[in-house]
């Protein structure tokens, strides 16, 4: 247990939030450990994606939208008036359900980043976009058609893209809100081996709404309902050996 | 690049700088003065040399406008109370007839600061100059808003997620793609101030006949009207629910 303290890169303490008058993550505490899977599972509407939005602080931009508790990253909080925002993203990246690239080449998709982070030689540039691309195995397809379009690949590409791109400015943790979403069955596998390689080298969230999916990719789980955080833990343990009824019923498919 | 891309570009390009060469030429060639009094059986002259220099004004304006809308749409939430009094105002003044504006100007630009001394026609080109700019600034406002609102929230929300700032989000994302729709909302104010012919008569001819013809009282009724429908318009703005 003391050792996985140590671990931990991010810890949620007493989180609620709202969207004008209604809530929808009610109290919620856990820890996020470095260089882990840690999947947020739960039916659709239950804050999963509010939740994630929190931690790289997305909902700066929502309306009417408001939160109590603290966000620890790295022992400091992130919602601290010292904390500018950017730079939060970029130490905490996202990737989203719809691979949406950016209407320009492929290169310039996966060398934005680092661009506006101030990296201009066209030497580090082409380096970050090799290495970005071959971890997500997306270099020996796509390196003919560099400054092509983006709308030449399929959506399953496209996605890896994304996660290319957002890997191109090392953040520290990675959030996938539900990346394989509008995947097709062959390219869901690929994703997910994606997430299980990365994991040496990147704290990972994963958000879905497939029980079977956070099973296979993930070593820490939690399930939301209704916006309550009703159970977490290793993966194992949640599907195996559920605490709550609740958790039961909906990792054996009665629930949600 | 491509080869159609440099294509495209050189004719934008080309078109920008005949454009140019055409308002120019206007701009040179207007010699009348501002302050020039029309002709005993034709007001044509001041007309015309105003109607050059004001539709270079109108392409301010509209620069102006393009800057309102930015700022309304990326700086000020919805629920902002100056953003919906504006949007409202807006609303109303894109519906107006420009014949309209016209007797507006002569109402309350003209009347209020010539008075009935007759002096100076060129009080009558400083009136045309603040209708112009209310005649083509709402539509840009209005055109502009609605490009930048068309441009996608994931696009903006992937670059966030990337660290970047919101001004690089809105110079490298949201103005590429918003681009041509603010273009085409620029063209339909500009075409909106050439077609406003309708004002400069009204303006010139109550100029021309001030001293014989004016009766005040249609004017007013106008522009009564007008303004009856703007604290409508405000009105019914803070009366709306929440847009969330």
């Amino acid at each position: 247990m003391k050792s996985e303290k140590k671990q931990s890169i991010l810890s949620i303490r007493k989180l609620n939030a709202w969207y004008g008058d209604r809530q929808i993550l009610i109290n919620l505490s856990f820890e996020v450990q470095r260089r882990q899977v840690t999947a947020l599972i739960g039916p659709s509407n239950s804050g999963k994606s509010t939740l994630v939005r929190c931690l790289n602080r997305l909902n700066d931009f929502t309306l009417n939208f408001r939160f109590t508790g603290e966000i620890l990253f790295k022992g400091r909080d992130l919602y601290a008036s010292m904390v500018d925002a950017t730079e939060v993203r970029m130490q905490i990246g996202m990737v989203f359900r719809k691979p949406i690239p950016f209407r320009c080449s492929i290169y310039e998709n996966v060398a934005y980043g680092p661009r506006i982070s101030g990296v201009n030689t066209s030497v580090r540039l082409d380096a970050i976009v090799e290495k970005s691309l071959r971890r997500v195995g997306l270099w020996d397809e796509v390196e003919p058609i560099l400054d092509g379009t983006p709308d030449e690949l399929s959506i399953g590409q496209q996605q890896r893209l994304c996660i290319a791109r957002a890997l191109a400015v090392e953040p520290d943790i990675l959030i996938f809100d539900e990346p394989c979403g509008e995947l097709d069955p062959m390219e869901t596998p690929k994703v997910e081996a994606l997430v299980r390689n990365l994991k040496a080298d990147y704290t990972l969230i994963f958000v879905t709404n497939k029980r079977r999916q956070a099973a296979r990719v993930s070593d820490f789980a939690g399930f939301l309902y209704c916006g309550e955080l009703i159970e977490f833990g290793a993966t194992e343990k949640l599907f195996t050996n559920p605490q709550d009824i609740r958790t039961e019923q909906y990792v054996t498919g009665k629930l949600g | 690049m491509d080869k159609s891309k440099i294509v495209f570009h050189s004719i934008a390009l080309i078109t920008l700088v005949v454009v140019f060469l055409f308002f120019w030429y206007l701009i040179e060639n207007t010699h009348t003065e501002i302050g020039q009094q029309p002709t005993a059986n034709s007001q044509q002259p001041t007309a015309d040399s105003h109607l050059y220099l004001l539709l270079p004004i109108s392409l301010l304006a509209i620069l102006l406008g393009v800057a309102c809308a930015f700022y309304l749409e990326e700086r000020l939430p919805p629920t902002n109370w100056f953003r919906r009094l504006i949007e409202s105002e807006v609303a109303i003044f894109t519906g107006i007839p420009s014949l309209l504006y016209g007797l507006l100007a002569v109402e309350i630009f003209v009347s209020y600061t010539l008075g009935s001394s007759g002096q100076g026609w060129g009080v009558l080109f400083y009136a045309e100059v603040l209708t112009f700019i209310v005649l083509v600034m709402p539509l840009t406002i209005r055109t502009t808003q609605a490009a930048l609102r068309s441009v996608a929230t994931p696009i903006r929300e992937s670059a966030y997620a990337l660290g970047a700032s919101q001004w690089q989000v809105l110079s490298n994302q949201v103005v590429p793609l918003a681009f041509p729709g603010i273009l085409a909302g620029c063209c339909r104010a500009m075409s909106r101030a050439l077609a406003a012919a309708a004002l400069l008569m009204g303006i010139h001819t109550w100029g021309y006949t001030h001293e014989t013809a004016i009766s005040a009282g249609i004017h007013s009724r106008y522009v009564l009207l007008l303004v009856a429908a703007l604290l409508f318009s405000t009105f019914f703005s803070f009366l709306k629910e929440n847009p969330t």
